[in-house]
């Protein structure tokens, strides 16, 4: 601590702890408290081109915050700060999560900001939400996310930008003219956003082919990993799981991309899209490479549009607060933030996978919670592909991997499968980038809570997000101590 | 190494030939078709023997420009820092003091008493060391010379050195080494196996890749502009065909300046770059690009390899290694 | 939605076209807006006279609202905001006579949007024969009187039970909501009211100020209505729909700054999911307004089984299910309201809907029951059975039967979803619970049901 200490507490004998915090004082930040979510909201996800097209990024923003408003009865109410963001962004949009606050029925005195960590941004904004609820700054708080690829910016190439640049400096017509006079045909065709890493010009389905094949992860795997997804999404929705976790947007009252009557059929008709121009390799990694006890049998392309995720549309938000400041709004408090841990990796110079920073920040979140892998009741893994998850849980259980990449002492463990993404994830549901985060994050807790209130302790939930840039986010989410109380236990009347 | 033993009492003492400024790529390319011509239509290319051993002599020359100045190469630097993704700041890359110093060893090899066409002679490899970072503002003394002349399985191989000090201090040296297919040395002396410079094709087995470029076709014009390097092979479907290549090609070294800049700031300061050219890259085109750190233990320095081939066909294009110092 | 025609005969030159030509003239409904005079001028108050007493207690109470109340005609000049007739005391229908003949000379006098109210006793099970004429008698009167009215005018009665004063607490406050505004759409109505414990009302403008109201079907039309009336009158409302529904009521909820709650009312336990939403969030549970419906439209000989057990599952055993968990869990919070949406179909049938006539002949039935359990709790059960109202739904009916329906009623016009929602709002507040397991229609004294 840099503050110095008062002199009570440097009075030898008044304080054991050197290294104990100065005592609370006024004008000091308070010490931590915990944050909770106290409840979510989005809109159905829509496949690219769908229901929502036309819809920006800001439209939908507004629509799940008007949901969650509508939802808790925030009407008029002053939050301490809305954080969101988008990944596919337009220029305008820069101060989209204020605009869409403006927008919205909560009072124009909330503040926003805009934040971005690729697909982690909406865990990223939640993790921000919940610290700055922590440390006492504020007391409530929504964070979300938003993407369309429907409405997604398209910029000039670069030659007419510059001439426009140029032009637009330009203080004589003469001058403007000539700027002009320097674009060539090819550069009236414009340049649309790929998803492609602008480091490696691999989209992220090219690079996780080439964890794939590396883990050497079966299709059958993949296909039964998205089967689940679908299948399992389609009965939360039947059970009415999503009825206080989903508006409706535009007509659209489930999640498009979601396949109830998916079966393992029609998923092995499908054609591998990734990886197809892979050379064939051995894997290198994990069971695959080791069973043959030598290099193992090349594996073909094996991912499709079935185990990857669709371009989607969407956003979501979610509610989090203070444990006073949910009592003081009649708020069910749903988890507690427990912690979270984001991590990179060095995938430029083929040192790991693309998407395997999860990997890496599960064991050190764990590690620093005193958790080991088996202690939660759910597993919420981001299915950016079947094989991130797949590939993930598979470095977990390969103990030269853990010891050589994430310096454990042996295989990090595997988890219960049942356990896992329980009520479908981004295979099924779609996968808008920014809004991902809130969708999990608000199912999440949602779980906890249920389960704690059906068995009376505590449940766990543990989330990871891969993104792209090798960037990595993981959280732990707790139900609370005492559970919500439930209409038997309280009456009025 | 015997042909730069044989040469090397010649050259103890070679000539320092001053230039007042580092002499455009233009001219130069003017007069080196001019010779090219004159070495084409006195020795035929295909086959023949270099004439005899009084005339195999390398120019004994190195020539120097003494005050480079680099203060204003802001905007050419920036042009070529975002054509090869190099980080946009003040450093100068290897490749770009590679394209800095090229006029000069052009200008060596245009010389009337330089053996080799420049036309048709092919970059075959390059490896370059950079003792310590230049930066813009820094006054620059490029030397150039041409040494190594040496037999090679299809031809004769060169090298040119260049040399990029400042304040007396070398902080560059690059040597480029050359193939003139066809021509023999006088002296009937065949290649050592070691001097093959290549891999067997067979051998190759493509790795998962890390990364992978699409080439657009004005991706030669591109790099032409910004190096001065407006060779027709890269630059001209017809200039190409008129060397037998279907399409334009890319230059090696936009490749292998590529390939440094994806290494990126893991490189240090000070490093070794090497890269060997093989299939060259038809434009437009896609290369497959795989580049693997390796561990640094006692016999190796950490460093990184790397290599890129055609997806398709499986055939290298180039391969190399950057080294921090 | 909007009729047409209605606006063409209140305006311009088709207005006078309409009059040469003799065409119905639908008047422009007087509705309740906040501030506007409780009625459109003074009113008189008359009774017959047994009822001296009642009548003036009445007309006390009238002065008490600031209204300008006249006992005696006077010089034939004034133009009537309303005319109460007080027969609570008649004992022979010959006692009738001066005070209806004295309302018929003041008839033309009632202006625009004016109002007639009766108050009588309504028939009791140990009624003389002659009482018994008495009081039923009354009930011909009104409804026969509703058809003269012209202008946007309407008859309506309060028949007291038991020994219900006329100026009890819920008695005046149905006497004001049949002059006020609030009751634009209902004509030749009677209610039956009794004593009722509650407080009178002190804030008309907001008389369900501190009330935690759950209006289900509420993303749209009637529902919608009623949600932003209730709030409007100060209640805090819960607004549920299905979850299809959401975007729309989500709207709802944050204009009228209330709380959304998704659910589907057939589900096994709305009745649960309701309540935990009304107490976590607003501490209590005091109205409940079944408004979610659905229609399903066909033939008997027709009718296929997934259309009857849908409209029946939406429209009665879903209110069933959810009155039945809220009652046996004791869940509502004092002076508990529940106002279920019923239909003039219900009372009179209508060809092509059996279903929703068995559905809502249901809810009647459902109501009267559960207003015998409430009125214990100082609450109340009631049902309001619309006539033709302007919505989405309605919209969709051809033109000819659409116009063909506006016209049958005394008031030659449907009703909008407002008229309905007002009627539920005054059957919903703490005053009128005295008004328990009545049908109350809102429907311009359509002949359909009538």
């Amino acid at each position: 601590m840099a503050t110095p200490k008062t002199p009570q507490t440097t009075t030898p004998g008044t304080d054991e702890r050197p290294d104990a915090l100065p005592v609370e004082q006024p004008g000091r930040t308070p010490a931590l408290r915990d944050a909770y979510v106290l409840g979510g909201n989005r809109i159905p996800f829509a496949r690219a081109g769908g229901k929502y097209t036309g819809a920006s990024n800001q439209d939908m923003f507004t629509a799940a915050l008007e949901g969650l408003v509508a939802r808790y009865g925030l009407q008029g109410e002053r939050l301490g700060e809305v954080v969101g963001g988008a990944v596919l962004k337009h220029s305008r949009d820069f101060n989209l999560i204020r605009e869409s606050v403006l927008g919205s029925s909560l009072s124009p005195q909330t503040p926003a900001f805009d934040l971005q960590q690729a697909c982690a941004t909406g865990l990223e904004a939640v993790v921000t939400v919940s610290n700055k609820i922590r440390l006492g700054q504020i007391e409530s708080g929504v964070a979300g996310g938003s993407d369309t690829v429907s409405d997604a910016p398209v910029a000039v190439s670069e030659g007419l930008r510059k001439a426009l640049l140029k032009a637009s400096h330009a203080k004589t017509l003469g001058a403007r003219l000539k700027a002009f006079a320097a674009v060539r045909p090819g550069d009236l065709a414009p340049s649309t956003p790929s998803t492609g890493e602008p480091r490696t010009g691999l989209s992220m389905g090219e690079h996780q082919a080439i964890t794939t094949a590396a883990w050497g992860i079966s299709r059958e795997a993949q296909d039964e990993v998205a089967l689940n997804s679908h299948l399992n999404l389609a009965a939360a929705w039947k059970a009415g799981f999503f009825d206080d976790l989903v508006t409706p947007f535009r007509g659209l009252t489930q999640d498009q991309n979601m396949r109830a009557d998916s079966s393992a059929e029609k998923l092995a008709s499908l054609k591998p899209v990734f990886g197809k121009h892979l050379t064939p390799s051995a894997p290198t990694h994990g069971a695959a490479a080791s069973e043959a006890g030598g290099p193992a049998l090349p594996t073909g392309p094996t991912m499709t549009a079935g185990n990857s995720t669709p371009l989607t549309d969407g956003a979501s938000v979610v509610l989090l607060g203070s444990r006073e400041w949910a009592a003081e709004h009649d708020l069910a408090v749903l988890a507690r933030v427990v912690d979270a841990e984001s991590a990179a990796v060095d995938f430029v110079h083929g040192h790991e996978g693309l998407l395997m920073a999860p990997a890496h920040a599960v064991p050190r979140l764990l590690a620093r919670n005193g958790l080991a892998l088996e202690d939660f009741d759910f597993y919420e893994i981001h299915e950016a592909f079947a094989s991130t998850v797949l590939t993930t849980l598979a470095a977990w259980e390969d103990d030269d991997y853990c010891r050589t990449e994430l310096g454990l002492d042996g295989a990090f463990g595997s988890i219960d499968r049942s356990r896992l993404n329980v009520h479908g994830s981004s295979l099924a549901a779609g996968h808008p980038f920014a809004a991902t985060g809130g969708r999990i994050v608000a199912t999440a807790a949602k779980l906890v809570a249920d389960k704690a209130r059906e068995t009376g302790r505590p449940a766990r939930a543990l989330i990871s997000i891969c993104a792209a840039g090798g960037l990595g986010l993981a959280a732990i989410l707790e139900s609370t101590a005492s559970p919500a109380v439930t209409p038997a236990q309280s009456t009025e009347s | 190494m015997t042909a730069a033993a044989q040469e090397a009492p010649e050259r103890r003492n070679p000539r320092l030939v001053t230039l007042p400024t580092l002499p455009g790529l233009g001219g130069l390319y003017a007069k080196g078709v001019a010779s090219s011509g004159r070495i084409a239509v006195t020795r035929s290319p295909v086959g023949r023997v270099l004439p005899g051993p009084r005339d195999v002599v390398l120019p004994d020359v190195v020539y120097r420009v003494a005050d480079v100045p680099t203060a204003d190469v802001t905007e050419h630097l920036t042009a070529y820092q975002r054509l090869v993704g190099e980080r946009v700041d003040d450093t100068l890359p290897a490749g770009y003091l590679h394209v800095l110093a090229f006029p000069l060893a052009t200008a060596l090899m245009v010389r009337g008493d330089f053996p080799l066409p420049l036309l048709g002679l092919v970059h075959v490899s390059n490896a370059v060391s950079v003792h310590r970072p230049v930066r813009v503002g820094d006054v620059l003394e490029v030397r150039a010379s041409a040494e190594n002349l040496r037999a090679h399985r299809r031809g004769v191989q060169v090298d040119l050195v260049t040399e990029v000090s400042t304040g007396g201090e070398l902080v560059y040296r690059g040597v480029s080494t050359y193939l003139a297919k066809g021509f023999r040395l006088p002296s009937g002396e065949e290649p050592l196996p070691e001097q093959t410079d290549e891999v067997p094709r067979e051998d190759f087995v493509p790795p998962f890749p890390t990364a992978r470029w699409a080439l657009g076709s004005g991706t030669g014009r591109a790099y032409g502009a910004i190096s001065g390097d407006r060779n027709p092979i890269h630059t001209s479907t017809l200039g190409a065909k008129a060397f037998g290549f279907p399409r334009t090609i890319a230059h090696g070294m936009y490749t292998a300046a590529r390939a440094l800049a994806e290494v990126g700031a893991a490189r240090g300061d000070a490093y070794d770059w090497t890269v060997e050219f093989e299939k060259p890259v038809l434009l437009p085109g896609t290369v497959q690009v795989a580049i693997t750190r390796t561990p640094d233990d006692a016999a190796h320095p950490g460093g990184f390899t790397y290599v890129g081939w055609n997806g398709k066909s499986g055939k290298r294009h180039l391969g190399g290694t950057v080294t921090p110092r | 939605m909007t009729d047409k025609y209605l606006s063409a005969v209140n305006s311009g030159f088709t207005k006078t076209l309409a009059k040469k030509l003799g065409l119905p003239r639908p008047a422009v409904l007087r509705r309740y807006r906040p501030g506007d005079p409780l009625v459109p001028g003074p009113v008189l108050v008359i009774g017959e006279p047994g009822s001296a007493k009642d009548t003036n207690a009445v007309a006390q109470a009238l002065l008490g609202w600031d209204l300008d109340v006249r006992q005696n005609a006077g010089d034939g000049e004034t133009r009537w905001g309303a005319i109460v007739v007080v027969l609570t005391g008649a004992t022979s229908p010959a006692d009738f006579s001066a005070p209806v003949l004295e309302l018929g000379a003041n008839l033309r006098r009632l202006a625009p949007g004016g109002r007639v109210v009766t108050v009588s006793r309504a028939p009791a099970d140990d009624d003389t024969p002659l009482l018994a004429a008495t009081r039923q008698g009354v009930d011909g009167f009104l409804r026969s009187l509703a058809k003269e009215l012209r202008a946007g005018a309407t008859a309506n009665g309060i028949q007291l039970t038991a020994d219900a004063a006329p100026d009890s607490t819920s008695a005046l406050a149905t006497l004001r909501f049949f002059l006020s505004g609030s009751s634009a759409f209902v004509d030749g109505q009677l209610l039956h009211v009794g004593p009722a414990a509650a407080e009178a009302t002190t804030d008309w403008d907001r008389p369900l100020a501190g009330r935690v109201a759950v209006v289900t079907g509420a993303a749209r039309g009637i529902g919608a209505a009623i949600a932003r009336t209730l709030a409007r009158d100060g209640a805090t409302v819960v607004v549920v729909d299905v979850p299809a529904a959401g975007e729309s009521l989500a709207k709802v909820a944050n204009e009228i700054k209330g709380t959304a709650l998704q659910l589907d009312v057939t589900a096994e336990d709305a009745g649960a999911r309701i309540l935990e939403h009304a107490r976590t969030r607003h501490g209590g549970l005091h109205i409940l307004v079944h408004n979610a419906g659905i229609l399903r439209d066909k033939l008997l000989a027709n009718m296929s089984p997934d259309k009857w057990d849908a409209v029946i599952a939406v429209n009665l055993l879903s209110q069933l299910r959810i009155n039945e968990y809220l009652l046996g869990a004791n869940g509502f919070s004092e002076a508990p309201h529940i106002v279920s949406l019923a239909s003039t179909s219900g009372i009179a049938g209508n060809r092509g809907q059996t279903n929703y006539g068995a559905s809502k002949a249901g809810v009647i039935g459902h109501t009267r029951a559960t207003a015998r359990l409430l009125a214990p709790l100082g609450g109340s059960a009631n049902a309001v059975a619309p006539g033709f109202i302007e919505t989405d739904m309605t919209a969709s009916i051809p033109l000819v039967q659409r116009e063909m329906a506006r016209r049958v009623s005394s008031l030659q016009q449907g009703g909008q979803p407002i008229d309905v929602a007002e009627a539920i709002a005054f059957l919903a507040s703490p005053a009128a619970a005295g008004v328990n397991g009545q049908v109350l229609r809102v429907c311009g004294q359509s002949l359909v049901g009538a």
